[in-house]
């Protein structure tokens, strides 16, 4: 019952973010949204994909486009739909023949969940899905660094957009500066709990580019440049240290990111760390960076 | 009705939301968000694939790590570029032609 | 193998260094060199790899991280992927020398988004691994729209098109491979070829993947969006967007139909494909007649000239004869020389002349004739008239369809094609050379830049010389 009224309100919040009379109430609509989703993968058994999804599906996508709302020009236009029932129904039928093909999956058992556990020893963390993630499909998570590179070079690219910046709210300025040693405390926990339980770089790395952009928003961190030595090695340093060991592997050991068993441990804990600063780095700077803070 | 069952269908109809908001609607953070919500469909639909076997799929845990980095990635770029358009184009919708800075 | 990711690490390894590397506002001067050096290097290893395999005529697969199939990631060698290894490294030499050249120079963030561009194709082209690919997929849309923001403000809404038409297509291709996980629960591309079987789901999940790979490589009739976007970006940008960046897409979907697809799925799919393909010729080549704009009629010309690619994947899935796979990749090599080289060409042109009007071109046999030459000899070879590439890639695709009468219609489709094609190419060149209008006398020569313009469209014009041995040699490459 309470599945059947989560889906239910998921699909109404999906539906309502996109067509909300305002942008405002389609913003506040799709953070809501992210947030019930978390709470549905908390049901599928995922907590820490849930946490994930808190943090950097509603979190940090809820606050990009709030920013963005601040610097567009409101809404003039109204939205007129196109043909909305030929596209309603167009993709309905999509619909329908996409779960005509999901459903039979469940009956299906993938050969994969059963590798793992016996390999858990050799790989060198102790939780399965930081295990997938840095060693069995290391290779993903190594491009998926790249990726998020990648999108900062965009946004480095892009001339920069002059706002007025908000005004701290006294109240959070206050709180942000109680918090923040909390949230360094609390993101470097997550990263050393990866490697045993629920959490992992990722998480750690979201939640301190949280943190940061907290800070910035109420002026307490000190300006950034990316002409600063240290910045640029911060969003360098985990795809730098990754590939190294690729490379190092690849050159010297037994293969592309085939890791010693005897270093395993240690190389998963180097990359890992350093992964996190540059993921908290390059998040930040996503969010919040601004145009000739990434120029000059 | 399995909770699985439920979700898998739950996302597949959140991606086709997602798909016809693309085509749909024309302010450029709705679409943002139109891809947003494709995202979210699929990602369901693989944790609830993964709920299928127990303990959960690792394997597909994994790949929606993977893909929540990589999604935030997109849309921060997207969104930033949306921003910058918004205010170097000058309020004019209309593409701006190449013979317009000819000299 | 170890050479193959060795081409594939050079360029990424210099991406991150000329980053740390960017310490002022200015440009640093060794920036360039280091790119083009390493491109070089990469390519050597990518020449390396190939002569490994074609030797060897082995297929190589590495898992990554040493684990075994199907938890790992594997990465898979053919002499194809080698082949397309090297022609990625050479395209990016090119336009990278163009670019080092050009003036007024190219902003700073160009090389390591080329080099990044360039690490992301070559992840592209190793991987065998459905969601990997999706992963590679996003990097390389990612470089490309950043590279085509490097125009400025007027790239912005191209470019924001592309991205989110990218991404939604990205989504088809990831539920795709989330139907293809419940179906087999492996995602390895050498583990599923041997086990999927011609049911719904794996039909439908093959045809979302199609959708997304056609939306991404511009095949019609997902190709609105490449027009714009290719005429807005610089121009070293628009040559790899146009040589390169629409080709990964078709990589992934031969991958997909030739290896991975039942072979009664691919039947069912193959007339469609090459009717898409003909239909693609026919309206790229006459929106490309009538561009008013040099670079927008480049642009024009690729939606055609990759109707010719998506025919021969049709006809070798309909058909399943080897000769077309042979074609399709041809096709690949010399449309994406002949791109290049009309893109340099275009910017060379706009910088010369002025002007980005097409009828801007009026007398440039007299005022620019090696740039003319290496647009005249590109366009020839876009016809498909000997002695080039082209004319090599559409004898394969002629060729058997000559010889069975009841192929006509697609034999008449690429021969309407080469109207359309012979249309817009002389258009631009009988320009060329009417009477040179006095007042338009060019400024600053670049020889260099010149001459880069015309190597690709040399190349590309001597490759029907080696004519049949080429035709043989790129059988056995494609075999596997």
């Amino acid at each position: 019952m309470v599945d059947l009224a989560i889906g239910l309100i998921l699909v109404a919040l999906a539906i309502g973010a996109l067509l909300s009379s305002t942008l405002f109430g389609s913003l506040t609509l799709f953070f809501a949204f992210g947030m019930l989703m978390a709470v549905a993968w908390a049901r599928l058994h995922a907590p820490d994909l849930a946490l994930a999804e808190a943090a950097i599906g509603a979190g940090l996508t809820g606050a990009l486009l709030f920013n963005a709302l601040n610097k567009s020009p409101p809404e003039v236009i109204k939205e007129r739909l196109r043909h909305p029932l030929s596209v309603a129904l167009v993709c309905a039928a999509i619909l329908a023949l996409l779960v005509v093909s999901l459903l039979p999956s469940l009956d299906q058992v993938s050969p994969l969940p059963p590798m793992v556990g016996p390999r858990m020893d050799a790989s060198g963390v102790d939780y399965p899905v930081t295990a997938v993630l840095l060693n069995f499909r290391g290779w993903d998570t190594l491009l998926e660094i790249a990726v998020l590179l990648l999108a900062l070079l965009g946004v480095k690219v892009l001339l920069p957009t002059h706002t007025p910046a908000p005004q701290p709210w006294s109240l959070l300025l206050g709180w942000s500066k109680t918090l923040a040693p909390v949230i360094v405390v609390v993101g470097g926990y997550l990263l050393w709990r990866g490697s045993r339980g629920a959490g992992g770089a990722f998480q750690a790395g979201a939640l301190l580019a949280a943190g940061a952009v907290m800070l910035r928003l109420n002026h307490v961190l000190p300006e950034i440049r990316w002409s600063q030595l240290l910045l640029r090695i911060s969003v360098l340093i985990g795809l730098a240290t990754f590939l190294t060991v690729a490379i190092a592997t690849a050159s010297f050991g037994d293969g592309w990111l085939t890791y010693p068993s005897a270093y395993s441990k240690a190389l998963i804990l180097a990359i890992e760390t350093t992964a996190t600063i540059s993921i908290a780095a390059t998040l930040t700077l996503l969010v919040e960076g601004e145009g000739d803070e990434l120029q000059s | 009705m399995s909770p699985e069952l439920l979700y898998l269908v739950v996302g597949a109809t959140i991606w086709a939301v997602g798909l016809g908001g693309l085509l749909l609607v024309h302010h450029m953070l709705r679409r943002v968000i139109a891809v947003n919500l494709m995202g979210s469909g699929v990602f369901l639909v693989l944790v609830a694939l993964a709920a299928r076997s127990s303990p959960p799929d690792p394997v597909l845990q994994a790949l929606v790590v993977t893909g929540l980095v990589v999604a935030i990635s997109a849309t921060a770029f997207a969104v930033r570029l949306a921003s910058a358009r918004a205010q170097h184009s000058s309020g004019t919708p209309e593409v701006e032609r190449p013979g317009g800075d000819e000299s | 193998m170890n050479y193959a990711l060795a081409s594939l690490a050079i360029p990424f390894t210099v991406a991150l260094l000329t980053l740390l590397l960017q310490r002022r506002s200015e440009a640093n001067p060794i920036v360039p060199a280091i790119t083009v050096l390493a491109t070089a290097v990469s390519l050597v290893f990518a020449g390396l790899a190939l002569e490994t395999q074609a030797v060897s005529g082995a297929v190589s697969h590495l898992n990554v991280g040493g684990w075994d199939s199907p938890l790992a990631i594997r990465l898979r060698l053919t002499p194809l992927k080698a082949l397309l290894l090297g022609f990625v490294a050479l395209i990016h030499l090119l336009t990278g020398l163009y670019a080092w050249r050009a003036k007024p120079k190219i902003a700073r963030d160009y090389w390591p988004l080329s080099a990044l561009l360039h690490t992301s194709l070559a992840a592209l082209i190793l991987s065998a691994d459905i969601f990997n690919l999706y992963v590679t997929l996003e990097l390389l849309s990612l470089s490309a729209v950043a590279l085509v923001c490097l125009s400025g403000p007027k790239a912005y809404t191209p470019a924001l098109y592309y991205l989110l038409l990218s991404l939604g297509a990205s989504l088809c291709y990831l539920m795709g491979v989330a139907v293809i996980y419940g179906q087999y629960g492996v995602l390895d591309m050498t583990v599923l070829a041997g086990i999927m079987e011609a049911d719904h789901s794996t039909r439908f999940a093959l045809l979302l993947m199609t959708a997304g790979l056609m939306l991404k490589g511009a095949l019609w009739p997902l190709h609105l969006w490449l027009p714009e976007a290719h005429t807005y970006a610089p121009t070293p940008v628009s040559a790899l967007l146009s040589g390169l960046v629409v080709k990964g897409p078709l990589f992934i979907l031969w991958q997909l139909w030739n290896n991975l697809a039942p072979e009664a799925l691919a039947r069912e799919m193959g007339p469609l494909f090459a009717a898409g393909g003909v239909v693609a010729l026919v309206s790229g080549g006459w929106s490309a007649f009538r561009a008013p704009f040099i670079k927008t009629l480049v642009a024009y010309s690729t939606v055609a000239q990759l109707g010719y690619a998506l025919m021969g994947l049709g006809l070798l899935l309909f058909l399943q004869e080897r000769i077309y796979a042979v074609a399709l990749w041809l096709f690949v090599l010399a449309h994406g020389l002949a791109k290049v080289s009309m893109f340099l060409a275009a910017g060379e042109m706009q910088t010369l002349l002025g002007s980005k009007r097409v009828t801007a071109m009026r007398g440039a046999t007299q005022t620019i004739p090696i740039t003319m030459s290496a647009f005249a000899i590109a366009g020839i070879s876009l016809i498909g008239m000997p002695p080039t590439g082209g004319f090599l890639a559409k004898w394969s695709l002629l060729e058997p369809l000559f010889t069975q009468a009841n192929h006509w219609p697609w034999a008449s489709g690429v021969l309407l094609g080469t109207f359309v094609s012979a249309a817009y190419v002389f258009r631009a060149i009988a320009l060329g050379f009417y009477q040179a209008p006095m007042s338009r006398e060019p400024r600053h020569f670049d020889r260099v830049s010149q001459w880069l313009a015309l190597l690709p469209a040399l190349l590309v014009g001597l490759m029907a010389f080696a004519g049949q041995d080429l035709i043989a040699w790129m059988a056995g490459v494609t075999q596997t």
